[in-house]
């Protein structure tokens, strides 16, 4: 479920101004010196956790590093750096978890915290009615970095608000522009898991979140509209702001939003789409991303997100669309958000299929969830988002495949007569079982006899997942596959934030439903 | 257990007698957490984070630069004033900047109670078993999320202001399912006060709602009268639809702006008898008092009598527009006229449906607050003054603005705390209501 509030995430983060070089040493000296300890303060939570009683133990000693710019027109809202360092233990007490945090990251204190964990898990064992049992996983040490280039955080202040004053100026220039928004989110996430099965893991993962609004308002009429960047968040580095063309999406986002203004309001209907993969990660997301999560179909997101219409009973039964419909789990696809060497049980990153050839075949799976269906071995989705917050199921990359033929966008456009190319994600929301979704977008352009005709506007589109997927008959090929994803996925209680990627080809769905979101206020 | 006043001050005082930058903003906040997450009738997650955060702002000529650390030594908190020193040499002019607040005048809130301060493990754990036991005693899976809340926060500056605050809470959220997934039910509350937190009766609502939900029919999607029950109006209202912000009214760009650059300031947008109300001070809802600007709360009406009376102002564009900056927003809807039951809305009914709650909403349409989402959890049609029936579940569209608008408020209940079901702990006032439409635009299998 994307969070509707990241903005206000973002800018309520614990917030310092840009490093001089002099800081970055010092930060590194002091994460070189925890580093090198970390190893002996997991042994201390161990030995800690197994003389308390505890069958199964790990520790989470992790360090975030985030920075964010935000600005408007030619101003400088906020530059905020926070580091969050601390740790997490986490043990199973007569098969019930307990787990608690600090951020005092000293023996003593690890001591006192494990005891703690310790304490809750007792307490609420009295109480349990199902023990929980783990699928083996191998004794790993490991150390892993993600595929970046350029670290963001050694890359200067003022070239990174440059950059986006000179989008902002970029999109300014176009005539009925009237204001722009843009920022920069970047993150680094230091992670150490040590276990009592004996592994030890470090990985160190760089991801970044560009992003820009553009917000056309008609004084005379009262109308605006805004138009959004496409170009996804990422698990790359600062080439991601050099590499991909932001100042000419934004030139082209600041003519679209203006151009919406005056764009002929949709007639609702059903029609033939044609969906590029900057909206149609979203669907993917949250149709099949969320609705093969174990732990909802076992019902333990019940009370917040939700349950599945994929039930356990339909895994290798269940029709979820046409035959071209290949929908594979990745947690190895470099650049992908949800990609790790290991996940927070210690399992290593894999590569499944969950719809295979339109079917429904698989799960999402963790230790705890995998012998509830009688497998052996977890896929290793554990995740938390955060050292203070106890690991739970969390989505990998779910990605669409491409056909098997490189099809192009304007041969999937030329098979429609009367229909809709959808581009940018918009509003988003899917019921709580995750049958009946409705999605907006940016932009949308009007298909008439298999050319593109003309911008639409108030367009939102509303199916049921296996309508949807089952209506699916053309897919662009490998050149049309693109990555894009989300850095606030909330699921669990207490609430956390996923980061996951979704990548796709363009792709063509016959018949759907589409609605006019336009209310009048007069 | 979080920091005391004392203990606030002394790092306040601490990072602030360090800064040699023109202005500077101290902050610290403290913060003890715990949770136990049950689901299929067992046990989950439980956990407790305890943790504490040292923030110093700073203005050199107007450039801003800030750090934090976790560590209150006195060597950390010297080092986090010489970084935000350092960044504030770097950093771009702050076009924004305001001089930190002199000493303000603030009244206390009332939201702290050292009992859910001291609530334990066995008798939490013991309190869940319970409602897990309601559950299997009547056939049902339980799932549901119990949290303890403490934090304290307090800010000081450079030119002589000082505040701290803390706040308590405990809360109990519980989905009842039957076993074949043909009824679903739920049912929230918080608190400050432990004692006024009946989790027995959240467990039994939650349960009688999926037993009621139970073999639901199918309606048409179409535009029916509805009564929503608090929850769902707390649902919706908490959707972000309506802020209130006056800067994106002034920009043009809310549900606030008029053609020709005014705002809605003025106008009567809603029902006559709805006033929206922010006061943190009220005894059932007493939320902190102080903003995140330091800007201190005050008793204010956003809608009185139907008309927009004000929007709401940062400090900034309140100077730039010559108002006064607003407090942290305590959203209390209710009613100029006494506030009728839901039981009486029942049975003055001829036709509606009952809404219990609603979920993933999203705004489609923010020129009019418009939004969409989908009923959760217990829908049920009334016919001549009774409930005859539960109905599956739909998707809406609806304007919040025209939702609430002159003609379409039928009956208004009585305020009642409650916090939006995807949101968060956060709570409303607000009151279930009875409209005379509201736009469902399909149906939903989900249960």
């Amino acid at each position: 479920m994307i969070r509707r509030e990241f903005l206000n995430v973002a800018s309520t983060a614990l917030g310092t101004v840009g490093l001089a070089p002099r800081m970055l040493e010092r930060e590194a000296a002091a994460a070189a010196e925890v580093d090198a300890a970390k190893s002996g303060l997991a042994d201390v939570a161990l030995a800690a956790a197994k003389r308390l009683g505890a069958s199964y133990a790990d520790i989470r000693i992790n360090r975030y590093r985030s920075e964010s710019i935000t600005t408007r027109e030619q101003q400088v809202q906020n530059v905020a750096r926070n580091q969050d360092f601390g740790f997490g233990v986490r043990v199973l007490v007569k098969g019930t978890w307990g787990f608690a945090a600090s951020s005092i990251v000293t023996a003593d204190e690890i001591r006192r915290v494990t005891q703690a964990a310790v304490d809750i898990a007792r307490a609420n064992s009295a109480f349990q009615r199902k023990r929980v049992t783990l699928a083996p996983a191998a004794r790993v040490e490991a150390n892993w970095k993600s595929a970046f280039e350029k670290d963001p955080f050694d890359v200067p202040l003022d070239i990174k608000i440059q950059f986006l004053l000179t989008l902002n100026g970029a999109a300014m220039k176009t005539a009925g522009v009237s204001f722009v928004n843009s920022s920069m989110v970047w993150v680094n996430e230091q992670r150490f898991l040590a276990t009592s099965d004996g592994s030890r893991i470090e990985q160190y993962i760089i991801r970044g979140l560009p992003q820009f609004n553009v917000t056309a308002v008609s004084r005379q009429t009262g109308d605006f509209q805004t138009r959004r960047s496409l170009g996804g968040p990422q698990a790359r580095g600062y080439e991601y702001i050099e590499k991909y063309p932001w100042r000419a999406e934004a030139q082209q986002a600041a003519e679209e939003a203006v151009a919406k203004l005056k764009a002929k309001s949709v007639e609702p209907g059903r029609y033939d789409l044609v969906i590029h993969p900057t909206n149609l990660w979203l669907t993917i997301h949250e149709s099949a991303g969320h609705a093969t999560e174990l732990d909802r179909a076992l019902w333990w997101e019940a009370d917040y997100a939700g349950t599945s219409f994929l039930t356990p009973d339909k895994a290798g039964k269940l029709r979820f669309g046409s035959p071209l419909v290949n929908i594979v789990a990745d947690r190895v696809q470099p650049t992908a958000l949800a990609t790790v060497a290991y996940d927070d049980d210690g399992v290593p990153a894999q590569r499944w299929y969950l719809v295979k050839d339109g079917v429904f075949v698989d799960w999402q799976t963790t230790r705890d969830l995998a012998p509830l269906i009688g497998r052996k071995k977890s896929y290793g989705c554990l995740n938390a988002d955060s050292w203070r917050n106890v690991a739970f199921p969390r989505m990998p990359n779910v990605s669409l495949e491409p056909g098997a033929q490189d099809t192009s966008l304007d041969e999937l456009v030329a098979g429609v007569e009367k229909g809709i190319l959808i581009y940018g994600d918009g509003s988003w929301s899917i019921d709580q079982q995750r049958y009946n979704f409705q999605f907006g977008g940016q932009t949308f352009w009007e298909i008439s006899k298999g050319k593109v005709a003309g911008m639409m506007r108030d367009v939102a589109y509303q199916s049921r997942s296996t309508d949807f997927w089952g209506a699916c008959d053309g897919l662009g090929g490998r050149s049309t596959y693109q990555l894009n994803g989300s850095f606030v996925d909330g699921k669990g209680e207490p609430g956390q934030v996923g980061v996951v990627s979704h990548g796709c080809p363009v792709a063509r769905f016959r018949q759907i439903n589409v609605l006019n979101t336009s209310v009048s206020m007069t | 257990m979080v920091l005391t006043e004392t203990a606030s001050r002394a790092v306040t005082d601490r990072l602030l007698g360090s800064v040699t930058a023109d202005d500077g903003v101290a902050f610290v906040e403290s913060e003890d957490y715990s949770h136990l997450r049950f689901a299929a009738n067992t046990f989950l997650t439980s956990g407790r984070r305890e943790g504490v955060n040292a923030r110093v702002t700073v203005w050199i000529g107007k450039r801003r630069g800030s750090a934090s650390t976790t560590d209150l030594s006195d060597a950390a908190l010297k080092q986090a004033v010489e970084d935000a020193q350092t960044f504030a040499k770097l950093a771009p002019v702050d076009v924004e900047y305001l001089p930190s607040l002199a000493q303000q005048t603030y009244k206390p809130g009332q939201g702290w109670v050292d009992a859910t301060s001291r609530i334990d493990l066995p008798d939490r754990a013991h309190q869940i078993s319970d409602a897990i036991a309601q559950s299997e005693k009547g056939g049902i899976i339980g799932a549901g999320f119990h949290q303890v809340g403490l934090l304290a926060r307090a800010s000081a500056t450079m030119h002589g202001n000082f505040n701290y605050e803390r706040g308590s809470l405990v809360s109990l959220k519980m989905t009842a399912r039957t076993p074949d997934g043909s009824g679903s039910g739920y049912f929230g509350r918080n608190h400050f006060d432990v004692a006024r937190l009946d989790t027995a009766r959240v467990a039994r609502e939650a349960i009688r709602r999926a037993s009621d939900s139970r073999g639901a029919r199918m309606l048409p999607a179409g535009t029916y009268p509805v009564v929503l029950e608090a929850q769902a109006v707390a649902d919706l209202l908490d959707s972000g639809g309506m802020s209130f912000d006056a800067r994106n009214a002034d920009e043009g760009r809310s549900a606030f702006s008029l053609p020709g650059g005014a705002t809605r300031v003025g106008t009567r947008l809603f029902d006559p008898r709805i006033n929206i109300v922010s006061d943190p001070w009220r005894p059932e809802l007493s939320k902190f008092t102080v903003s995140d600007e330091g800007v201190p709360a005050e008793t204010t009406y956003l809608v009185r009598n139907g008309m927009v009376e004000t929007l709401r102002y940062s400090r900034y564009w309140a100077q730039q527009k010559n108002k006064k900056p607003s407090g942290p927003f305590a959203f209390i809807l209710e009613s100029s006229t006494p506030g009728s039951s839901v039981d009486a809305m029942i049975k003055t009914a001829k036709r509606a449906l009952l809404v219990a709650r609603f979920f993933y909403i999203r705004t489609v349409d923010p020129r009019s607050a418009s939004v969409t989402g989908l009923t959760r959890d217990g829908v049920w049609y009334i016919e001549n003054g009774e409930i005859k029936y539960p109905v599956r579940n739909f998707r809406f569209n609806q304007s919040i603005v025209l939702m609430l608008a002159p003609g379409n408020v039928d009956l208004i209940g009585v305020p009642e705390r409650v916090a939006s079901s995807e949101g968060g702990r956060d709570p409303l006032f607000v009151p279930a209501l009875r409209l005379n439409a509201f736009n469902f635009t399909s149906q939903s299998d989900a249960v």
